[in-house]
């Protein structure tokens, strides 16, 4: 590949191409980052300096004050909560269920074993928005509207096909050998799944966990549906109300939007290489 | 594994949380609304049967055909034009220029902040008068294009659109990651032969990665084109006058009317739409006998991943 050419001066055609590489090289970097500043300035701004000046002019003194209000003003404390206790427990349960659920279809063979992971997968390509009524009927139903019981519940589900199928690419690449060596041992079916295949699958379930972790972390949908009392409002619910909350005071507004996103920017940053695992593996096999 | 007798219990005390849940949320979900889109029911009162009526209001609204008409549009462009644009950057990254890495991780960056803080986000930039596109233009000398993006009939639906299809890094991800797996020796063959860069990525890359990664990038950026939500609800709600509605929008509003017959009716049409664009898509790519060769393809890619 290119490493091996010798670097000779470019000259005509591969020079046009050299160049235009990095015109959209380039391009695609300002398109997702310049709006990103723009928000993090204007949300340094007094709101005098955001809507009198230029979108460009920098602000004279960083307005940390607003920072402070959007806290307060649209209880932003509470919602980053919430949304760590949903997001933190619906991981929890779901990854457990997943793997154990994996375990048995990765490691034995039993009549219906293809059935189930074809409902598994086929449960990866449906659209989930399509099952907006039936989940507020169950949720309603299950007597969870309105509960943090309903969304941890409604996460967990709807993450099951994409976190079996994650833990058990890596449950499949453990030698069966091992797990035989265990059998003879006396070692039964609890201790080889706690004390053999859990262990030895461990990247896989990190990859499932971030990626549900993800999933719930940045979820609006099913959190708007089930979900009405301002005390359960997850994050991503309370952006949807910031335009009512702040009214013309759009830099502190700004101020919330650049706290709700900071999350999700750092857990990406730390976890780069889980969230790409996941969210490209499922897709190849799509 | 051999399965041992005493093992069966244990098994199936693992295999139950998980098929339940898919039961109730997703095999149940499916053939509720299939059974409700023939009802008449707002969720108190009882059901009474409509058999095809709720579909034949769906037909006659105009409000309905411009939602699917939106969400195909969003699909193709999504398709073939977000996803062409992603794998430009997927061959010319995976060529690893000068800092490829810092690039892949910030046009990933739309991919991890939620869609619904990003649409606040664009809502600000397509402001009427405090928006920074509108900014950009008045210093630019351009004020009179200035405008209200979002509540002018002509612009608010392109406008909608447009933001998302400059997200590449998901897609780009993805073919990146086929990418790599291609042998080394095609391209060093290809540059013995004299091939530039745009010849190998012509004839060697794209070949390689059409029926792989190429296909499930246009499958699931179709797919996404037709589940669209967050964006509209959060930006225009579908206004003005309906223009940037979308079939999930449309069954979100009917449900919030009780009509739970009709919205499950579109839901019922969204996933069907979803279907034909899947078996649309693999036909169009799918030559006959060729798919021995995508299933190993495939197959190659999945062990890259690992």
């Amino acid at each position: 590949m290119s490493e091996n050419k010798i670097h000779a001066p470019l000259h005509g055609k591969e020079l046009i191409l050299a160049i235009l590489r990095w015109i959209l090289i380039i391009f695609f970097a300002v398109y997702t980052l310049f709006p990103l500043i723009w928000l993090i300035l204007s949300s340094l701004k007094t709101n005098f300096e955001f809507q009198a000046m230029s979108p460009f002019a920098l602000p004279k003194v960083p307005q940390w004050q607003n920072y402070v209000n959007a806290l307060k003003v649209a209880g932003l404390g509470r919602m980053l909560l919430n949304s760590v206790i949903v997001g933190l427990a619906a991981t929890a349960v779901n990854v457990i269920i997943a793997s154990m659920g994996a375990y048995c279809i990765s490691r034995f063979r039993f009549k219906g074993r293809e059935r189930i992971f074809t409902l598994f997968t086929a449960g990866i390509l449906v659209p989930l928005n399509a099952l907006m009524v039936p989940y507020f009927v169950i949720i309603n139903k299950l007597g969870l509207y309105n509960t943090y019981g309903g969304m941890i519940l409604l996460y967990c589900a709807i993450g099951i096909p994409m976190s079996t199928f994650l833990i058990r690419g890596l449950m499949d690449s453990v030698p069966m050998e091992l797990e035989e060596a265990a059998y003879i041992d006396g070692c039964g079916f609890f201790g080889r799944f706690f004390y053999l295949i859990l262990p030895l699958s461990r990247t896989g379930i990190v990859t499932a966990a971030t990626f549900e972790f993800l999933t719930c972390w940045n979820e609006f949908v099913f959190a708007n549906l089930i979900v009405s009392s301002e005390k359960l409002r997850t994050v991503q619910v309370g952006i949807r109300y910031f335009t009512n909350q702040f009214s013309t005071d759009y830099v502190s507004m700004y101020a919330a939007i650049v706290i709700s996103i900071i999350p999700s920017i750092l857990g990406y940053i730390l976890f780069q290489e889980q969230i790409i695992a996941g969210m490209t593996s499922g897709a190849v096999k799509g | 594994m051999k399965l041992e007798r005493s093992d069966r219990g244990p098994l199936l005390a693992f295999l139950l949380p998980a098929i339940i849940m898919m039961v109730v949320f997703f095999v149940i979900p499916v053939i509720y609304v299939v059974a409700v889109s023939f009802l008449k029911w707002n969720g108190i009162s009882a059901p009474i049967v409509r058999g095809f009526r709720n579909y034949l209001l769906l037909y006659k609204d105009k409000a309905f055909a411009r939602s699917i008409l939106n969400n195909v549009i969003w699909a193709l462009v999504a398709g073939f034009i977000q996803v062409p644009l992603a794998m430009v950057m997927a061959i010319i990254l995976s060529r690893k220029p000068k800092g490829w890495k810092f690039f892949r991780t910030v046009y990933f960056f739309p991919q991890v902040i939620s869609g619904i803080a990003l649409a606040t986000l664009w809502r600000a930039i397509y402001s009427a008068d405090t928006g920074l596109l509108n900014g950009l233009l008045r210093a630019i000398g351009l004020g009179d294009a200035a405008r209200d993006w979002l509540g002018t009939i002509e612009t608010a639906f392109p406008a909608v659109l447009i933001y998302w299809v400059f997200y590449i890094g998901y897609y780009m991800v993805i073919m990146m990651a086929d990418i790599t797996t291609i042998d080394t020796s095609y391209y060093e063959a290809a540059v013995i032969d004299g091939a530039s860069d745009f010849q190998q990525a012509i004839y060697i890359t794209i070949p390689l990665i059409k029926r792989t990664s190429l296909l499930t990038c246009i499958t699931l950026a179709s797919v996404m084109g037709l589940r669209q939500f967050e964006q509209v609800y959060m930006l225009t709600n579908g206004g003005p006058a309906n223009t940037t509605s979308t079939i999930v929008l449309y069954m979100y509003k009917k449900m919030q009317d009780s009509n739970y017959g009709l919205a499950s009716a579109s839901a019922v049409i969204l996933i069907i739409v979803g279907v034909i664009f899947i078996v649309t898509i693999r036909k169009l790519f799918e030559g006959r006998g060729d798919k021995a060769a995508q299933r190993k393809a495939i197959k190659k890619a999945r062990r890259a991943l690992k």
